[in-house]
């Protein structure tokens, strides 16, 4: 972020992955999607972006390019979001993202470790877009639940994002790779506050659950899960495919926010009311300055 | 016993190749073999959705998964996830980081060999809970560390308080074991047919 003036500051970001999808034309959108979720988890509009390509156009037919940089063209101009130009070499494999330029107001960043003991924790996507993608390339998914999944990485976190600054939240962030231990452990790390999740609650993708209780797991769900199992401790009563799904890698997962505990009814009600169907209440912050995450 | 070889293969392919030998004549042993950690792991959780007891073994650089099916097999079913205990279940609830008062050094030396002499509880050894001082026995320089993780490789359980950890700020410190709550310490005592307290 940088303060332009005192009402005005900037925030931009980069992303940009390997497809995850055969659809040309959705990876694009879901690319563009994960790109903007960082902007709307600051707290910002996003106004501005640009293409990063790498592309065999060698070997490869150039309308499969066409269709993945018409996707992401057509989810910007959904976020009313100003394509100004980007940047293509030639690689041996398909990677696109975007660069994105948002603005917000100095005062209403919001940051990932702002926590408050007493808040509520809301999550607003379900997880386990990992473990459908990595049963996909199993070829164990249904055509209809591939398509839903894919819909649900490529929808915008637009209107999450404009229905919570209505609403007393300290801090927010986007769930992607780390999975969403591993980026509530984030928003925990450094805040002197710990969190408790209800694995219950969180919104789990229909399906995920015995596709992980199969073996069906990302590589990433282990590392994160190894990366911070210091920081979490989980009830002896949380069955193992839970504890994969809570590690399991997001792809334009959805947001994680902390909001004031009088506001979160009002703030879930208001999220289903537009559109965020999934939203749901999934855990509390905690005054215990051990910076830990208790997963009961 | 059916052997596959799933090394240098990317997940999903080694489960996917595991459920293949499965349909394959629905062997009754199989041993997997896969080149890292994670599809080990997914190896294992596969193997277990199918009704297989399983353990997991290291092969130099490799990881072997071996899978026994349950129920109506000939041969003993061992689990990493739930060692079979034929003789009960043992819980080691361990306090301090040395046996006995009295001589500081002596008492290091005997959990040492306390330590090293628990295998001879054979699969009857359960779980070890560590807390109070216990806890420092996880930590880099520890002299019964490797013991510790050859216990948690074969099967048993390696639990270790939080709390603890955090109150000796050695949280970051821990090298083996689950980080875990008084929730869990009492829960496993609740199931212990046999709890040995140091």
């Amino acid at each position: 972020m940088y303060r332009i003036s005192e009402n005005l500051a900037l925030i931009q970001t980069v992303d940009f992955f390997t497809p995850i999808v055969d659809d040309p034309y959705r990876f694009g959108q879901i690319a563009a999607a994960n790109a903007l979720s960082d902007v709307y988890a600051m707290g910002g509009t996003p106004k501005t972006a640009m293409n990063l390509v790498a592309f065999p156009a060698s070997t490869m037919d150039l309308s499969i390019l066409r269709k993945i940089i018409e996707g992401g063209a057509d989810k910007l101009q959904e976020a009313e979001v100003v394509l100004i130009g980007g940047h293509t070499i030639e690689d041996k494999e398909i990677k696109y993202g975007l660069s994105v330029t948002g603005v917000v107001h100095p005062d209403r960043v919001l940051a990932k470790k702002n926590l408050r003991p007493g808040d509520r924790l809301i999550l607003t996507k379900p997880i386990g877009t990992g473990v459908i993608n990595t049963a996909v390339k199993a070829d164990m998914v249904s055509a209809h639940l591939a398509e839903e999944v894919s819909l649900l990485m490529a929808a915008l976190n637009r209107d999450g994002a404009r229905i919570m600054a209505d609403f007393d939240v300290s801090a927010c962030t986007d769930v992607t790779g780390f999975g969403l231990l591993g980026h509530l452990a984030e928003m925990v790390s450094g805040s002197g506050c710990s969190a408790r999740i209800n694995s219950a609650r969180v919104p789990v993708i229909p399906g995920a659950e015995e596709f992980a209780a199969m073996g069906l797991i990302p590589a990433g769900a282990y590392n994160n899960w190894e990366f911070r199992k210091q920081m979490v401790i989980f009830d002896q009563a949380v069955p193992r495919m839970v504890k994969d799904l809570l590690f399991d890698p997001q792809t334009s997962g959805g947001l994680l926010i902390s909001v004031c505990d009088s506001h979160c009814q009002d703030l879930a009600a208001a999220l289903k009311g537009g559109g965020v169907a999934s939203a749901d209440v999934i855990g509390e912050i905690v005054d215990n300055r051990q910076e830990i995450i208790s997963v009961v | 016993m059916k052997e596959i070889d799933g090394r240098g293969l990317a997940c999903p392919a080694p489960v996917l190749q595991t459920r293949e030998a499965l349909q394959d004549g629905s062997p009754n042993e199989v041993r997997v073999v896969v080149d890292n950690p994670s599809a080990q792991q997914n190896v294992l959780r596969f193997l277990e959705s199918q009704g297989f007891q399983v353990v997991l073994e290291r092969v130099g650089n490799d990881y072997g998964v071996i899978g026994r099916r349950g129920a109506g097999s000939s041969v003993t079913p061992v689990s990493v996830a739930e060692p079979l205990a034929t003789d009960g279940k043992i819980m080691v609830m361990c306090t301090t980081d040395r046996i006995g008062s009295g001589d500081d050094v002596l008492g290091s030396k005997l959990m040492v060999s306390f330590m090293h002499t628990l295998k001879e509880m054979g699969a009857a050894l359960w779980r070890i809970v560590l807390v109070n001082n216990g806890v420092k026995l996880t930590v880099d320089g520890s002299e019964v560390l490797e013991e510790l993780k050859r216990y948690e490789a074969a099967g048993c359980k390696i639990l270790v308080c939080g709390t603890c950890l955090n109150h000796f700020d050695i949280l970051d410190q821990k090298r083996v074991g689950e980080t875990t709550n008084m929730l869990d310490i009492v829960c496993t005592m609740q199931l212990a047919d046999k709890v040995i307290t140091l």
